[in-house]
């Protein structure tokens, strides 16, 4: 499991890790890809596990899939925490709601 | 060098899943630990002495006669019997002891062929895998004498029908009269009402109970997403217990007014429902008899002091056949049995594997193939994501014409992930891509689809129900093999090369759904998904044929979908 971000996560948000990555490896490309953001919901939630841990990690991340909808934001939206905002793309992008 | 080790990784991952599935899946021989099965019998025969710490008597351990094991025919022949008829169900009664262990149903038969035998619910006490439902009376006082196993009952009539009832009596020679009037209606519910008239001239406590009793472990299908085994529904909940753990894990007691409890196969039921206001101690049992398993699932009612020179009655019905949800769901209703249509392994999405099961028969009805109907039903619920899947799907196969854009920008950044991601937004800017539909729209379908898939799978009417050609039973797996041709070469491929057409065609049509689909940025899920067809076509080989049809159809229709995108956008 050397490829799942984070070296000092809890085991909780390591068992929360694995079943993302069962689920990238495994069910998403049976599913295909429907994200509206980048970093990808899956992506978006091992990183916020490995950040953030469990609890609140998890909540981020549940969050996170609850805007990724057709009447949602879309765009460059890093997890909070990250070092990385300072780079974000420009706001109307990332905040923009679409019209449909 | 990394990427190599992830590919091993990928490929021992599905070989564990590939092994795991066989595992746990295949069903697996009953567990051989004497010494925990000896303690077990203990426990139970410690049970079954007459009163327990809290001076509360226990249900007894049923009719076991101590006569050899026959077979069923044998055992019906020795002693006598009330003949059981009506429109759906022949059986008999067994006038000693008054038990019920003798069920077959008339419009069920154990294989596809049309003169295959008909399906035994009961089989008689005293044969290898008898299976009955006992009633009676315990006495708080063991000096009392009450009915029995052995019990020579008088009857008012030799038959039992819809419409004529039939009374067993006995009288234990001080006095007191023990009455009990089976009926029984057009389907599988039977109703048993007790009685008792104490002329002894004492006061007399006794408590009323019901018991079912099932000798062997039945063969389970063995998949985890069904369950086969003791179950009920106490205190308003359902219990489900597996044989193994009960078994291993020892009884378990359970308090409850209302309810009903039973011992249910995939397709078959056998259940108590007692009066909707009587207060019981339901108990889930194992014990060891005769060298081999038994299973008990039994409820002890309410005490009733008997003054001397009155009356005490208590009533109890008694389900025993097929789970079909519109006669569940009318006896729930009619007699107030809670959540009586559980007995059905609806699972987690109840609120949507009922309606989704409802539906499916009513189509089944219309059109006459459970397999049609399938297709049908997919087809509407494509109809119904269409719009949404139709989203992604543009944006997808736009991510797919950029492929080779997005391949050099990745090259050009491959250290730097935030920055693969701000450049995928800014290409998504520039060429006017649309954003997908999103996640949570896939995360809401995804209890859709397992609901389907539950629906399919414990749906009686998929049960020796064909489609067309080698398919003549939906619910089993597809009987023809690649290994010896689809039956060219005279040889019977083992269990885990059994992979006939329809997971074949599922496999193909899951390979070419992928290919339409830009492949993704981790090298892992990319290798991986190159093997997940393949692992797939494998796993579901041995699943009911209908849903593997299910499957290769919904597959089908994503590629057509995704086609016709493809091609009005020009790509």
């Amino acid at each position: 499991m050397s490829n799942l971000p984070g070296s000092n996560v809890g085991p909780l948000a390591r068992l929360l890790q694995i079943a993302v990555r069962g689920y990238q490896l495994f069910l998403s490309p049976y599913i295909g890809w429907s994200c509206r953001y980048q970093p990808t919901c899956s992506a978006y939630m091992m990183e916020a596990l490995a950040r953030h841990g469990a609890i609140k990690g998890g909540w981020m991340g549940f969050k996170r899939i609850m805007r990724c909808h057709p009447w949602g934001g879309h765009g460059y939206d890093p997890v909070p925490g990250c070092g990385c905002e300072q780079n974000k793309a420009p706001s109307e992008d990332e905040l923009r709601l679409t019209a449909l | 060098m990394n990427e190599q080790r992830n590919l091993w990784i990928a490929i021992a991952a599905s070989v564990a899943i590939l092994v795991g599935f066989q595992f746990f899946f295949a069903p697996e021989p009953a567990p051989q630990d004497r010494e925990a099965q000896v303690r077990e019998q203990l426990d139970v025969n410690g049970n079954i002495a007459p009163q327990t710490a809290s001076n509360v008597p226990s249900v007894p351990g049923g009719a076991a006669p101590a006569a050899p094991v026959v077979n069923r025919d044998a055992a019906l022949a020795k002693a006598p019997r009330i003949k059981i008829e009506t429109p759906r169900v022949e059986g008999s009664i067994r006038l000693v002891g008054g038990v019920i262990d003798d069920i077959q149903l008339q419009d069920y038969r154990e294989t596809e062929e049309p003169d295959s035998p008909l399906i035994h619910v009961l089989n008689p006490t005293g044969s290898d895998n008898a299976y009955f439902a006992e009633f009676g009376w315990v006495a708080a006082d063991r000096s009392v004498s009450v009915p029995n196993s052995d019990t020579q009952w008088t009857a008012s009539s030799n038959e039992l029908t819809p419409s004529k009832p039939v009374t067993l009596s006995w009288n234990n020679g001080s006095g007191l009269t023990f009455n009990r009037e089976i009926s029984i209606d057009d389907n599988y519910m039977f109703s048993i009402k007790q009685s008792v008239k104490n002329d002894s001239g004492s006061d007399v406590t006794l408590y009323p109970y019901g018991l079912i009793s099932r000798k062997g472990k039945p063969t389970t299908a063995g998949f985890y997403i069904l369950h086969e085994g003791p179950l009920g529904v106490i205190d308003g909940t359902l219990t489900e217990i597996d044989y193994d753990d009960l078994a291993e894990d020892g009884a378990v007691e359970k308090k409850t007014t209302g309810g009903w409890l039973g011992i249910t196969d995939k397709y078959w039921l056998v259940a108590l429902a007692p009066s909707s206001d009587e207060a019981l101690t339901t108990r889930f049992s194992h014990h060891v008899a005769e060298n081999s398993d038994k299973y008990q699932t039994d409820y002890l009612g309410a005490a009733r002091t008997v003054a001397a020179g009155s009356e005490a009655a208590s009533e109890t019905r008694l389900f025993a056949g097929a789970k079909e949800v519109s006669l569940l769901d009318q006896y729930a209703n009619d007699y107030g049995i809670t959540n009586f249509d559980l007995a059905i392994d609806f699972g987690w999405f109840y609120f949507l594997t009922k309606p989704f099961f409802l539906f499916l028969q009513w189509l089944n009805h219309l059109v006459g193939n459970f397999g049609v109907s399938i297709l049908i039903f997919t087809v509407l619920v494509k109809a119904v994501m269409y719009p949404l899947a139709n989203k992604s799907y543009k944006s997808m196969s736009a991510m797919k014409k950029l492929q080779p854009q997005i391949t050099k920008m990745r090259e050009q950044f491959k250290d730097d992930r935030q920055r693969q991601q701000q450049e995928m937004m800014a290409l998504y800017k520039r060429e006017k891509i649309n954003p997908a539909s999103g996640c949570l729209p896939i995360v809401v379908q995804i209890p859709v689809f397992f609901a389907l898939y539950k629906v399919l799978f414990v749906n009686i009417e998929m049960r020796h129900a064909p489609f067309f050609g080698w398919i003549q039973d939906l619910s089993a797996p597809d009987p023809t093999s690649l290994f010896n041709l689809f039956g060219l070469i005279p040889w019977d491929p083992p269990q885990m090369l059994m992979i006939g057409v329809w997971p074949l065609i599922m496999g193909i049509t899951m390979f070419l759904q992928q290919k339409l689909n830009p492949a993704p940025a981790d090298p892992t899920q990319a290798k991986i998904m190159m093997f997940l067809p393949l692992i797939f076509t494998f796993m579901l080989a041995s699943f009911p044929a209908g849903l593997v049809i299910y499957w290769a159809w919904n597959n089908l229709l994503s590629i057509a979908q995704q086609r016709y995108i493809m091609y009005k956008m020009g790509i």
